[in-house]
């Protein structure tokens, strides 16, 4: 789907350790709305536990979001995912930085962004490993729609590694609704919209996995059939 | 009125003018085989009568069951019973093969006023259009082509062409890369789908799948025109001499 560019630095015979049991609080959503645009979100995890939020920004919104994680006990866990789905003159931007500072620690990160109209959007993410941090892994994932000519997307991963052994990646892509799709679609009886839609619902549908909140999928939904349209 | 009537159209990719006065007629029941050597502007056709975008018609008509079939968008023709089996059948990750076909069946539905496919109807549906092709139920669960191999994909075109059951079938290059087994296969299965109300295109440079199924009438197209029409005695004509005879 359009450029896309990834990076695997994978230095010395790393052995994965069997993962801990996650201690942590359940998974939870943040849902990004006009009067959360100015917080910040710093989180501090620490051995053996497991952090998993998603972030959720719908059109309509305009927000800065800085996101800290500090892994700083042995074996901690990170799980960050987003979607932002923006329109009209919305702007979104995602500060992410994601600390490794103790051994052993695994993060994930998961965005995924849908934008439309005159919107702006950008992701900034961080990865910085401390010089102990052995045996880190940290990967980072943020994929783009852009669904009008106005529309701006910014991605910028960045990775700082002190420590020698460690496991990290990032990936990036900006593209555009695979009008191939979209022609095969048609062709079966499926109308140029609802193909739209099942092609953005398919492309959010990683970042949702595992989270069974019917409501948030229904506000999801009907936020893509707003762009579909 | 005309089942399928094409009157001296011309189309064009771009600045290139590939079809060059087309004239074809096809009556309800008809298989016709359109055959042509790379080149001839065969996809041209097949994507020109299915919608396909950056297609440009510069002139003549479609006639389809009364209709203007150049005014209708891609869906339109599909809802009126116009399917493609694709050359290359394109990959939707994400979409399931179920999820797929539901929604293509009730856009259809929904289109022609009627309340969406009872869950229990649709499944039973899809379990006996893939039995017809020897597809497995597991497919059912899989992202549309996505991971397929060539044999598979153009089963899971004739699925979906069983499924969508539609009275004009263009088969486009159907027979390309498969083999003897998948051929069989896929061929049988368009043969158990063609009653005396339904026609078929069957697009193809080889004449292998006209082996299997028989054409009523054999149209040879070479740079953008129609150079040569008759019955399956054309079909051993090419296979003796080649394309540059005619």
């Amino acid at each position: 789907m359009g450029s896309s560019s990834s990076k695997e630095i994978d230095h010395g015979n790393y052995v994965s350790t069997p993962v801990p049991v996650p201690t942590g609080p359940a998974a939870r959503v943040i849902i990004i709305d006009g009067s959360r645009s100015q917080e910040e979100y710093s989180f501090v995890v620490g051995e053996g536990e497991k952090l998993e939020e998603t972030f959720v920004v719908l059109p309509g919104v305009s927000a800065r979001i800085p996101v800290t994680v500090d892994l700083v006990g042995p074996g901690a866990e990170a799980d960050l995912k987003g979607i932002y789905i923006s329109d009209g003159t919305d702007e979104v931007t995602f500060d992410i930085t994601m600390h490794h500072r103790a051994p052993g620690c695994t993060s994930h990160q998961l965005f995924n962004g849908l934008a439309s109209g005159q919107s702006k959007c950008a992701f900034f993410g961080k990865i910085i490993v401390a010089p102990d941090a052995q045996k880190t892994e940290a990967y980072q994932e943020n994929h783009n729609i852009v669904l009008s000519d106005e529309a701006r997307v910014n991605t910028k991963p960045r990775l700082e590694i002190y420590a020698d052994d460690v496991k990290c990646s990032h990936g990036a892509t900006v593209g555009k609704l695979n009008e191939d799709e979209q022609f095969y679609m048609r062709s079966r009886g499926i109308p140029e919209d609802e193909a739209k839609v099942l092609q953005m619902i398919s492309f959010v549908a990683p970042v949702l996995e595992g989270l069974e909140d019917e409501a948030l999928a229904s506000a999801i939904e009907s936020a893509i059939r707003s762009l579909a349209k | 009125m005309a089942f399928l009537k094409i009157t001296d159209l011309h189309a064009s990719v771009g600045d290139k003018e590939i079809l060059k006065g087309i004239n074809l007629e096809i009556g309800r029941g008809e298989i016709h085989a359109v055959m042509g050597p790379n080149g001839a502007g065969k996809s041209t056709l097949s994507a020109i009568l299915t919608g396909k975008p950056g297609y440009e018609v510069t002139s003549g008509t479609i006639e389809f069951m009364g209709r203007d079939l150049l005014a209708m968008k891609p869906e339109e023709r599909a809802w009126a019973g116009i399917f493609m089996s694709f050359q290359y059948p394109i990959e939707i990750p994400g979409v399931s093969i179920t999820n797929f076909m539901k929604t293509a069946i009730n856009s259809k539905r929904k289109a022609e006023g009627l309340v969406p496919i009872k869950g229990g109807d649709f499944l039973k549906l899809m379990k006996e259009k893939m039995a017809l092709v020897q597809m497995k139920p597991e497919f059912s669960k899989r992202e549309v082509n996505v991971g397929f191999s060539g044999g598979e994909k153009k089963r899971n075109e004739i699925f979906q062409m069983a499924m969508l059951d539609p009275v004009l079938a263009i088969l486009d290059e159907t027979d390309s890369g498969l083999d003897v087994d998948a051929l069989k296969i896929v061929a049988d299965g368009v043969n158990a789908l063609h009653t005396p109300e339904k026609s078929a295109i069957v697009i193809t440079h080889y004449q292998k799948l006209l082996e299997y199924v028989r054409p009523d009438r054999v149209h040879v197209l070479k740079a953008g025109q129609i150079v040569a029409d008759g019955g399956r005695e054309l079909i051993d004509k090419i296979e003796k001499d080649g394309f540059e005879q005619f």
